[in-house]
């Protein structure tokens, strides 16, 4: 194996930890600062892949329909996220965990049977535009053209998460809030508001995944549950409610799966819940958490 | 005499009223014809084509009064989920409530072997259309179930007379397989590596990948393999997941670099993947029309699903209407709608298809039929690519010895 095969294999794993810290950062976001386990984000995820699609579709002869409809179909899931938060979340946030887990995973089924309902049974291919159709090499390693972007998206989600959080007031009150929401709310600070819009945030990222995600392959229903359970994954090992934590994770997932498909094809997806379970027992708030909440 | 006048006469109308009565309720019989196929799930893309060869075929047929001309045929449509359990529920909910004389299961092999076991034990006629492991037919065979689409055994091999003849020409030694990580998936997989371990002894298979069903990132395989460089690459992907592993290997010009012969590249893909399908590519399928469009039974079917869809027939939609004309065809043999007499009359039966005239092997009531090979070319008498150079690759050349499938049976006692 040399080391051009091995930088591929890096670049094939980047691209899917990208891929995984998308739809995992909203993930963590909710949960980071409501303590919502949301079960139905990857409906969301793959709404936002069909509603990339429509836009996509509806927009066919313009050249510029194919990069519109990627933050068009976070937008448009945010929307739904909105709605959702409004009419349902916001009356389970005092709920039992096992509760809100049985409302969200409601809602998941719900969502796909919209899905199925809406956009029907065959799956939806986005044609790309001429010049991301070849690959490109780096160092001669051929990487799909798509997949710059893609890196380039995950990391300006990464890079922009980081700066709200930092730099801008509603950042820091959302961080304040997921140490203490009752202190937060003590300052006059409307918790109820600050919670429907970082829903709505979380869901604009699922949204906005969605959309990275269709020009990949083909939206395909069902393609939710695959990645739910690898979203949980990288959560659990980088820790719920932390970002540096999910970008980590994110890599961790997609380095080891990319890597033991060269070596052990049939257990790549053995090892990373294996490294899942050890962390849960060895270090249950996982590598960047926080072990105490309130 | 005026009474025995009036007698007679009344004697006379009740006598027909009662005939004409029988049948009339003869003739209302319906005929229930339950469909389970995955209308969601991996199978979802292949699926909705089978319904709609079913429902053009019944429709047909109702138009001329149904099986032996008086038995309407009722559709019962129902979704599998590509799941073996929900199959097995639906199914039996078709026969204890619906009805169902027949039932065409499945899009996966998996779900189809799970519901022949239920349709002998309700005695039911359970009829093949798209899944098409080998095992479905070869062991724990049922009376009951009939497969119309070369199996497993028949495509691998198809592919493996293609591939050998390749491999000799090009001088290739190793190579590698990926293979939807399921009964089909692993089980194809098996028979082509065999067969080119008998055909070609030479070949070492390098690698074998097993991307789960379902799967969505291909792009860690897709480097994978092409950092190992083997000589070929064998590929036996599922519907939906096939289109995801084909749109992702060919942005890294994964076809230019590594010669991927006798993979399923049905109508479907060269349909959805028109514009961008790798030209020159060698691949297999099951059932084109347009190998057959010099039979005018295939010819009225393009036209017809034509009209009626406004779009051409894939493999899967050929496969469900022939599978719904066997079935006639078997009716019309046992003169009578009756299960147990139609099971026996499509026993080693020779049926008209828009496949040309085909048989059932007595010994496990596989349809004798051909799998396809041919090189992907554009054809300007369609809105997308179709095969060119096609070869046939007859059921007879290509069918399991009946020897090994008793052995097979013997084995599994």
């Amino acid at each position: 194996m040399d080391i051009t095969s091995l930088f591929t294999q890096f670049l094939s794993g980047l691209t899917y930890g990208t891929i995984l810290f998308l739809v995992a950062a909203g993930l963590s976001l909710i949960f980071g600062v409501m303590n919502i386990l949301n079960f139905a984000h990857a409906a969301l995820w793959l709404m936002g892949a069909y509603f990339s699609y429509t836009f996509w579709n509806l927009m066919q002869e313009h050249s510029f329909a194919f990069w519109l409809s990627i933050p068009l179909a976070g937008f448009a899931a945010a929307a739904v996220g909105w709605f959702l938060e409004v009419v349902l979340i916001k009356r389970i946030y005092k709920r039992e965990l096992h509760e809100q887990l049985l409302i969200t995973y409601s809602i998941a089924l719900i969502l796909s049977d919209t899905i199925k309902l809406t956009w029907g049974v065959t799956n939806k291919l986005i044609v790309r535009p001429e010049i991301i159709r070849k690959p490109v090499f780096i160092f001669g390693s051929p990487l799909d053209s798509y997949f710059i972007l893609v890196i380039l998206s995950g990391a300006a989600v990464a890079i922009g998460l980081w700066w709200f959080l930092k730099y801008t007031r509603y950042g820091h009150i959302v961080k304040a809030a997921v140490h203490s929401r009752e202190m937060v709310g003590a300052l006059g600070i409307p918790i109820p508001r600050i919670y429907t819009w970082v829903f709505t945030l979380g869901i604009f990222l699922a949204g906005f995944a969605g959309g990275i995600q269709a020009p990949i392959g083909s939206i395909t229903l069902g393609m939710d549950n695959a990645i739910i359970i690898q979203a949980f994954c990288v959560v659990v090992i980088g820790g719920f409610g932390s970002l540096l934590g999910t970008l980590v994770g994110s890599l961790i997932v997609g380095e080891v799966f990319s890597f033991t498909i060269l070596f052990w094809p049939d257990g790549a997806m053995v090892l990373i819940f294996v490294i899942t379970a050890a962390i849960l027992i060895v270090r249950p708030w996982g590598l960047f958490g926080t072990p105490m909440r309130t | 005499m005026n009474f025995r006048k009036t007698t007679a006469f009344f004697v006379a109308v009740i006598t027909c009223l009662f005939f004409f009565g029988i049948t009339t309720a003869k003739a209302a019989e319906p005929y229930n014809l339950g469909v389970a196929l995955g209308l969601t799930g991996a199978g979802a893309l292949y699926s909705a084509d089978g319904v709609e060869g079913i429902k053009l075929a019944v429709e047909e047929i109702n138009s001329k009064g149904g099986f032996l001309g008086q038995h309407k045929v009722e559709l019962f449509i129902r979704d599998s989920q590509t799941k073996p359990d929900v199959g097995v529920r639906e199914v039996k909910d078709l026969i204890l409530r619906d009805k169902i004389r027949a039932v065409i299961n499945d899009y996966s092999s998996a779900v189809a072997m799970a519901v022949k076991p239920i349709a002998q034990e309700y005695k039911v006629l359970h009829i093949a259309s798209i899944s098409n492991s080998e095992n479905i037919t070869m062991i724990n065979p049922s009376p009951y179930t009939f497969q119309v689409v070369p199996n497993s055994y028949m495509q691998a091999k198809a592919a493996a007379v293609a591939v050998a003849k390749m491999a000799k020409q090009k001088g290739w030694k190793e190579y590698i397989t990926i293979a939807s990580d399921y009964e089909w998936g692993r089980s194809t997989q098996a028979s082509a590596v065999k067969f080119l371990k008998d055909t070609s002894p030479d070949l070492t298979l390098k690698k074998e990948f097993w991307p789960r069903l379902g799967e969505a990132q291909f792009t860690s395989y897709i480097t994978g393999i092409m950092a190992m460089k083997p000589d070929f690459v064998l590929g036996s992907v599922a519907s939906n997941d096939n289109v995801a592993w084909m749109e992702q290997a060919k942005t890294y010009g994964f076809f230019e670099k590594i010669p991927y012969p006798g993979s399923l590249i049905t109508v479907t893909e060269l349909q959805l993947q028109a514009k961008t399908l790798p030209r020159g590519m060698i691949a297999l399928t099951r059932a084109p029309f347009f190998a057959h469009m010099d039979n005018p039974m295939m010819a009225d079917f393009v036209k017809n699903y034509r009209a009626k869809y406004n779009k051409y027939p894939s493999d899967w939609a050929v496969l469900s209407y022939d599978a719904v004309y066997a079935l006639k065809q078997g009716v019309e043999k046992a003169k009578s709608i009756d299960t147990e007499k139609v099971k026996d009359a499509m026993k080693g039966m020779t049926v008209d298809l828009t496949r040309g005239k085909l048989t059932f092997r007595t010994i496990d009531n596989q349809l004798s039929c051909s799998s396809y090979t041919g090189t992907i070319a554009d054809d300007p008498r369609y809105p997308f690519p179709i095969y060119k150079d096609i070869m046939e690759i007859k059921g007879s050349e290509s069918e399991r010895p009946d020897s090994e499938i008793l052995e097979a049976r013997k084995a599994t006692k």
